[in-house]
């Protein structure tokens, strides 16, 4: 009888658990915090889907006295006369008598203080003056008034070869070092970067993975390379601000980057140092994504359509400019349109051009068309914020900046198009498009074909076609970024 | 059977009982997220009072559809709406005939299928509000161009009729949205452009449009 007893009980133990049981905790991990000078690496956990850093261990590092105690379940914190109480499992925390609200409650788990990230610039900073800076998705913290420049990295596979580069705000020390044990190739940065990505989609023949680390304090970028590499160069240029790794397939002998056959048209090679001065940057966003499909006809989706036409445009603006050229998606994943022009704004971009696929009601249309910001979008909204004296500007009006820049290179682009595409007008509109009105660069948007005309999907996704549309782009692109530089001079 | 299997068998029915219970929620919630649907028939809605009086005098209007042409982006259509006193009543009647769609058969309807006018007003700076049912977006095929249609005709349409509207800011399922379909941004009310249309503004025509689209990609 004593048995049924014990079942019944762990039955219902199991349906307690099951109703009220919820799991807590998701992650640890390495959590660098670089102040100035010096650096801390702290073990980081993730409860109840916030993260949390270890309080004591902080305020030790930064040589503030406190007192731990165990009877109020309070933690004291003191600098100078300033004063900052925490309690256990309180979202309240109190500095100077004052009451400051944290989104989740600091936590005591075994004698160890926990407190959610916020924890730092709404508590810490208050009272230190000691700034804080937090990407979410990132796994590191910038104290102080530590300078910390940005890395872009970016892959490409060239024939034979797979390239990295690397770009850097300011000159920085990269060392190469090759792990044979692990397969892997590793690049000490040297100092303190801020990455713009965690991690690249890139994967190919000769690269596994690449992802930047800096859990054990030292920044470093992470190449998993796959059996057939045979050797890795590294070469600097700008004055050790850009940096390309080229990686070489087992079998084939180094002299230089070929240019990919996938390149279209005859593309003269251009020294990437020279070229990065007039054009450095280009943001070529793929329109639509994820969910939002786009315009779609019975055989292609124009999210896919204008990624695949992105990625062929980036390989052959590396190749033709040497430029840095970014996607604002690399992937099927959804983006709403200020992310699409932060990407381009963010990374200080030359030059946005937005691609799209079109579709018209009538079937016989094509409807290709390069399309600027109209010029008259929110002038009743800028003049009455001038006649305010407002100082600042809503964040949609910052295509004011280029309009101009922006009109030459529409007129490039649509002579260049015409060239390439036989029978084509391809004539420049405006319109208010949202992904273009707060970019504050000069930029276009693309609009090719119509999906609602079968013969008109089927000649976009032909090979053929898509090369010859690219090597219109990247030549006008090439000749804007001169005429650009002619007109600096 | 003794009380104490009993009340062990009272609890463990309990136990599956609420975690039944509790299972049922959730997967309720989810449907229900998935589901979400707007709600087509408001019960509280008052009976819709007629958007003109029988005294009325006709009236010749102008809605702009696409199609027809190939120098401009819209053509307009002659139709006959009913003078009503109230600017809101003839607004409401411009929309009505862009909703039904052009009669000739060169022209394309402008608002996607199903799409359907929830409510309007005109302010008294002349802004006129239009709330349409968020199957303008969900149903809305895409396209730059396409969109700029949808947009312009319902602009042109009623700015060119009806004077007192000098702009329009056009609102979805009732709220204000970012874009009709990904591209042309909807915070600011647009103002009437009749530089992509066959008509002249009432003054002088300013910008000439720059082309139809072209005959191949």
């Amino acid at each position: 009888m004593s048995t049924k007893r014990i079942v019944l009980l762990v039955a219902a133990l199991g349906a307690a658990l099951f109703i009220f049981g919820r799991p807590s905790r998701a992650a640890d991990g390495n959590f660098p915090i670089y102040f100035e000078g010096a650096k801390l690496v702290v073990k980081a956990q993730t409860t109840n889907r916030t993260l949390y850093l270890p309080v004591i261990e902080i305020i030790e590092f930064m040589g503030l006295p406190y007192t731990d105690s165990l009877a109020l379940e309070t933690l004291t914190i003191r600098s100078g006369n300033s004063r900052l109480v925490v309690t256990k499992n309180s979202g309240l925390i109190s500095i100077n008598d004052q009451i400051v609200f944290l989104p989740s409650p600091i936590l005591r788990e075994n004698d160890h203080w926990l407190a959610p990230i916020d924890f730092l610039s709404r508590g810490l900073t208050r009272m230190t003056r000691t700034e804080f800076r937090y990407r979410p998705g990132t796994s590191r913290i910038f104290a102080g008034v530590v300078q910390v420049p940005e890395l872009v990295m970016n892959a490409q596979s060239l024939g034979s070869i797979t390239r990295l580069t690397i770009r850097c705000g300011v000159p920085v020390d990269l060392k190469l070092r090759r792990d044979e044990q692990n397969n892997r190739a590793i690049l000490m940065v040297g100092r303190a970067v801020d990455p713009l990505r965690e991690r690249l989609d890139h994967k190919d023949r000769l690269v596994r993975s690449i992802s930047f680390d800096d859990s054990d304090g030292d920044p470093k970028i992470l190449i998993d390379l796959t059996n057939q590499v045979a050797d890795i160069k590294l070469n600097s240029t700008d004055g050790n601000r850009i940096f390309f790794v080229d990686l070489l397939r087992k079998g084939e002998t180094i002299t230089e980057a070929p240019v990919p056959a996938e390149t279209p048209g005859a593309s003269p090679k251009v020294d990437p140092t020279q070229a990065a001065r007039r054009v450095r940057v280009i943001v070529i966003d793929p329109g639509h994504g994820g969910m939002d499909t786009g315009t779609k006809s019975p055989t292609v989706l124009e999210k896919d359509l204008t990624l695949s036409l992105a990625r062929k445009l980036r390989t052959a603006l590396q190749m033709r400019l040497g430029a840095t050229v970014l996607l604002t998606r690399d992937s099927d994943i959804a983006m709403d349109n200020e992310a699409r022009s932060a990407v381009a704004n963010n990374n200080q971009a030359n030059l946005f051009v937005s691609l799209h696929a079109g579709y018209s009601s009538n079937k016989l249309d094509s409807g290709s068309s390069v399309y600027m910001m109209k010029e008259d979008f929110g002038d009743g909204f800028a003049t009455a914020a001038v006649s305010r004296d407002r100082l600042f500007l809503p964040w949609y009006l910052g295509y004011r900046l280029n309009q101009q820049a922006s009109a030459r290179a529409a007129k490039i682009l649509q002579d260049e198009l015409i060239k390439a595409i036989s029978g084509s007008r391809f004539p420049i509109r405006t319109a208010p498009l949202a992904v273009l009105s707060s970019a504050t660069m000069p930029s276009l948007l693309l609009e090719v074909g119509n999906l609602n005309n079968t013969v008109n999907a089927s000649t976009l996704t032909d090979d053929g076609f898509q090369k010859r549309l690219v090597g219109a782009i990247a030549d006008a692109i090439r000749i804007f970024s001169e005429t650009e530089q002619r007109s600096a001079n | 059977m003794p009380r104490h299997i009993k009340i062990g068998l009272i609890v463990l029915v309990i136990g599956f009982g609420v975690s039944f219970g509790f299972f049922v929620d959730v997967i309720g919630r989810i449907q229900s997220m998935v589901n979400e649907r707007e709600i087509e028939e408001n019960p509280f809605t008052p009976p819709a009072q007629p958007l003109y009086e029988a005294t009325d005098p006709p009236m010749s209007v102008k809605i702009f559809f696409p199609g027809g042409s190939d120098d401009a982006l819209l053509t307009t259509e002659e139709q006959t709406i009913f003078k009503s006193a109230d600017v809101t009543n003839r607004a409401k009647q411009v929309l009505q005939k862009l909703l039904e769609g052009p009669h000739s058969e060169k022209l394309y309807p402008s608002l996607p299928e199903g799409t359907k006018l929830q409510d309007l007003f005109v302010s008294e700076q002349g802004i006129a509000f239009i709330d349409f049912s968020n199957t303008i977006a969900v149903n809305h095929p895409g396209g730059v161009l396409n969109e700029m249609a949808t947009i312009y005709s319902i602009v042109d349409s009623l700015g060119y009729n009806l004077p007192e509207i000098k702009q329009v800011k056009i609102l979805i399922g009732g709220t204000e949205k970012e874009t009709l379909a990904g591209h042309c941004l909807l915070l600011l009310p647009f103002q009437m452009d009749l530089s992509m249309t066959d008509v002249m503004p009432h003054e002088e025509k300013t910008a000439a449009f720059s082309g139809p689209p072209s005959a191949k990609p």
